[in-house]
């Protein structure tokens, strides 16, 4: 399934750069994506993946609200550094995804993946609005 | 329209470059500047989008190119500035 997704992923990016619907253009579109080489390793569910692609799709809209946050905080901001769970590593495409949706909003960067007692997880940095009154600055 | 999402784009590009010229800690440089690089070039492509309807299926492979290739060198720039031995925990 994986596969497939990975064929017509690269059909979509062959015909969005050749900008041409003709049969002959898809065929060798088709050939590419099938002749490039493909990830080997372990099944790759595709459950999971899915939800993983929607979080990232999501991201984009949130993404744009973070940065409007920071942008209304002025430099109020806090940097912390946080854990978050992550998905099984040995599944590339999952782990691609999600450190896509966590790294593209403006909030959090992912520092790297790691494999704890409790399970893999991330490392995060995160910059968010400070929460309260601004600090009193004394003269 | 197109020109709003241009001017918009453009007032992120700056809001997220200027950080850059000041004494912040580098993440936090990193922070501001994915506003500027993937959030900002991402309008002005909305913006050109509107503009050369025409040239569609470049733009949204520009779109698609920017977003992950952005993201992910973002990723890449804060992983390695991290000492060795957080990364190969």
């Amino acid at each position: 399934m994986v596969f497939l997704l990975s064929c017509l992923f690269r059909l979509l990016l062959w015909t969005l750069l050749t900008a041409d619907l003709s049969g002959v253009n898809l065929a060798i579109g088709v050939g590419l994506a099938l002749l490039l080489p493909h990830a080997r390793g372990p099944r790759q569910p595709m459950a999971p993946a899915l939800r993983a692609l929607w979080r990232s799709l999501i991201a984009v809209p949130l993404a744009y609200g973070e940065a409007l946050a920071l942008i209304g905080s002025g430099d109020r901001e806090e940097e912390s550094w946080i854990e978050r769970p992550a998905g099984d590593p040995r599944h590339r495409l999952l782990i691609f995804l999600e450190v896509l949706a966590i790294t593209l909003t403006p909030f959090t960067i992912v520092l790297g993946l790691s494999n704890g007692p409790r399970g893999p997880h991330y490392t995060i940095h995160q910059l968010r609005p400070r929460r309260g009154k601004p600090e009193e600055v004394q003269p | 329209m197109s020109l709003l999402f241009l001017g918009a784009g453009l007032a992120l590009w700056f809001w997220g470059t200027w950080p850059l010229l000041e004494q912040r800690s580098y993440l936090s440089k990193l922070h501001k500047l994915s506003v500027s690089d993937t959030l900002g070039s991402g309008l002005m492509l909305l913006g050109l989008l509107l503009r050369i309807p025409s040239q569609w299926p470049l733009l949204a492979l520009a779109l698609l190119g920017l977003v992950v290739w952005n993201t992910i060198f973002g990723y890449v720039l804060a992983r390695c500035s991290q000492p060795a031995e957080v990364n190969q925990r």
